[in-house]
């Protein structure tokens, strides 16, 4: 009765779950292969499901003469599920490159696999640490904490006038580099945080850190949090009548967060991201969004665009002859590339992106417009 | 901080009473069948998803904008839960009630990852907000302000419990269950039918899951992944309060919740975990049969 009942479980889940069997189109000898492993499942599953999104609209509009296959892995949250997914991945086949998790812990992980193996992975993870591994086989399209880091403290400061701003952060890899690069920033701008606590993803109730927040006496809120948190976190604030301007991380930029909120209880929030493709009216981005849109029923963000630039420019290395993983990585080190969102060329680290944006809601609306870009940060184009 | 203190000790009791409504689903299910319902959280996360679709039902229905859309989603919440309770039993375990308690214990696990993969397939990944309990402004007592919607969760939560007792204590029904719990051959010697009163603790331990995760839909919103941390903290509390007891873990589970807030007020989050893990290993050490004592002595 046991192996019955395990067998049953096993065939739902492997149903209900892509992380027990992948999915896509069946693998083709002659086809460029490529394996997405993102987290479509646990506490960072919007922004993995965003990536496996983006990935897939790239590949389905592949341009004439490059053949690929894809197979969608879930990573989940673990570093050990996301090298399982790589290995399996390696195991399959002979990928020229994979759409790789958005979640740091796990791409660090993944990182020294890929590099044993020669795969490159094309990744929008802002953790800093990512690139400054020396592993040539990482090619970040999602600008890192280095460049938007910049922009979400430069608003802070040099527009909204902060002198005193107060920083609510994430535990995990992801918080850890944010917070480094926001203290150093900030410090370099005259502004240094006056209050900063580390959150668990887990975290619900956040009136403790509101309240040791509100007392530090400060002029702006910071957030460098995942999405819930980050709706979590201006929910209560407002609730708890603290009405400070928010600056908040990429997470903010996303309609998912947004659509947990009052258009009320967005009013003084803004956010770095690389992107805001519902924001634009540039004709290509409003055409990828409303392809989106009808693709996926959800509206795309700027982890999803930066994700189909990434496996675009894969693609585009194909399209000019790259023929393995070894081909691709070349390509993407050394080409410079015209993506949706913005221009992607390598610094010889495997940061591709090198805008950031700020963006911000009135108040009236959950789509926020776009405040300030902020072009070629690090200098790279 | 001295005006927060109010409205920080009414979210950790509004926490912990939620958190001993998931702690009392938890301890029904050990005493009944012996063995720990892994799928508590989950089904804590998958209630405060029929929640939101309730909600948005109802708020249909009524025309949106009701105060009290959320005191008829609660009962409605309850009663699709513990329908699912019903068929949870069937799946988890019924199939498995000659095998040892561990049997049961995975596969409640197993369910519990359906659920939840059921619910990023159904829903998608992303948070969702249900109904509020009542729909109200803050109330306001010169500098200090309290959620009403807080309160009202403490409120019901309360009730409930109280409810839940009274129904164990002062019913047949409740004599049925709890001497189906305590000794099954005996009870069945007496004519109580065993299976029939292992179905209804399901029924009602899923029921008081679902309450939880209405209650916490609101203000915390609800998520595919939730599930585990719930059961976490179901787990810790059953713990402490003593294995198998009602009150101990509905007691522990309410000094969680205000401890977890305060402790995160006046030092930090990353303290207030390390602190109940400590907490939790002394009373192990200490004393092993929990704060109020064991009441059945089968872990599993």
């Amino acid at each position: 009765m046991i192996r019955r009942l395990a067998i049953i479980a096993a065939i739902a889940a492997s149903t209900l779950s892509p992380c027990a069997v992948p999915f896509g189109p069946a693998l083709a000898e002659d086809a460029a292969h490529f394996p997405i492993l993102v987290p479509i499942t646990g506490f960072i599953a919007i922004e993995g499901t965003a990536q496996r999104n983006g990935a897939i609209q790239a590949l389905e509009n592949a341009p004439e003469g490059v053949k690929v296959t894809y197979e969608v892995s879930d990573t989940s949250t673990s570093p050990e599920v996301a090298v399982t997914a790589l290995t399996r991945a390696l195991e399959r086949g002979k990928p020229v490159a994979a759409a790789a998790s958005i979640f740091g812990t796990q791409m660090l992980a993944m990182a020294p696999v890929a590099q044993r193996a020669g795969l490159p992975l094309i990744t929008v993870s802002g953790t800093a640490k990512l690139t400054e591994l020396g592993n040539p086989y990482i090619f970040r399209f999602f600008p890192g904490d280095a460049v938007v880091k910049v922009a979400h403290a430069r608003y802070a400061v040099e527009m909204l006038g902060a002198k005193r701003p107060a920083l609510l952060y994430q535990t995990t890899a992801y918080g850890q580099s944010g917070r480094a690069e926001l203290a150093r920033i900030l410090e370099g701008l005259g502004a240094p945080l006056v209050f900063e606590e580390a959150l668990a993803p887990s975290v619900k109730d956040m009136l403790p850190a509101l309240t040791k927040l509100q007392a530090s006496n400060p002029d702006v809120i910071l957030l460098h949090l995942h999405s819930g948190p980050t709706a979590l976190a201006i929910r209560q604030a407002r609730e708890a009548g603290i009405d400070l301007p928010v600056v908040a991380g990429s997470a903010m930029h996303q309609p998912t967060t947004a659509k947990l909120l009052q258009p009320s209880q967005l009013k003084g929030v803004c956010a770095e991201s690389a992107s805001s493709p519902i924001s634009e009216s540039d004709p290509k981005l409003t055409a990828f969004t409303k392809e989106f849109r009808t693709r996926f029923h959800t509206e795309p963000d700027a982890f999803a665009l930066a994700q189909h630039d990434g496996i675009n420019m894969v693609l585009a290395a194909l399209k000019d002859g790259a023929k393995n993983a070894e081909d691709v990585r070349n390509w993407l080190a050394g080409h410079t590339f015209e993506g949706l969102a913005m221009t992607y060329k390598s610094d010889g680290k495997g940061n591709m992106a090198h805008d950031a944006l700020i963006i911000c809601y009135d108040g009236n609306s959950l789509v926020p417009a776009v405040a300030k870009r902020y072009h070629n940060v690090d200098g790279v184009l | 901080m001295g005006d927060a203190v109010p409205q920080l000790l009414v979210n950790g009791i509004a926490l912990g009473s939620a958190y001993a409504l998931i702690a009392l689903g938890f301890v029904l299910v050990i005493n009944a069948v012996g063995a720990v319902n892994f799928a508590q959280g989950d089904l804590v996360m998958a209630g405060g998803f029929v929640a939101v679709i309730a909600g948005e039902a109802l708020t249909g229905r009524l025309g949106g904008g009701s105060a009290w859309t959320g005191v008829l989603v609660l009962p409605l919440t309850m009663l699709a839960m513990a329908g699912f309770g019903l068929l949870f039993s069937l799946l988890a375990y019924v199939p498995l009630r000659r095998r040892p308690p561990v049997s049961v214990f995975i596969s409640t696990i197993a369910v519990g990852l359906i659920i939840q993969h059921a619910a990023n397939a159904g829903f998608g990944p992303e948070p969702r907000i249900g109904p509020a309990l009542i729909q109200a402004d803050a109330l306001r007592l010169g500098p200090i302000a309290l959620s009403v919607q807080q309160i009202a969760v403490i409120g019901a939560a309360g009730l409930l419990i109280g409810l839940t007792g009274l129904l164990l204590t002062r019913t047949q029904l409740g004599r049925y269950l709890r001497a189906a719990a305590q000794d099954p051959e005996i009870a069945e010697a007496l004519g109580i039918h065993g299976a029939r009163c292992i179905a209804v603790t399901f029924a009602l331990a899923v029921a008081l899951a679902g309450a939880a995760g209405m209650l916490l839909s609101n203000h915390f919103f609800v998520a595919p992944a939730d599930g585990g941390l719930f059961m976490l903290k179901a787990y810790i509390a059953v713990t402490l309060g003593g294995w198998g007891r009602l009150d101990g873990a509905a007691l522990a589970a309410l000094l969680i919740g205000v401890f977890e807030v305060v402790t995160a007020a006046y030092l930090s989050y990353v303290v207030a975990e390390a602190l109940l893990y400590a907490a939790l290993l002394l009373v192990l050490l200490v004393r092993p049969s929990g704060l109020l004592g064991e009441t059945i002595q089968r872990r599993t």
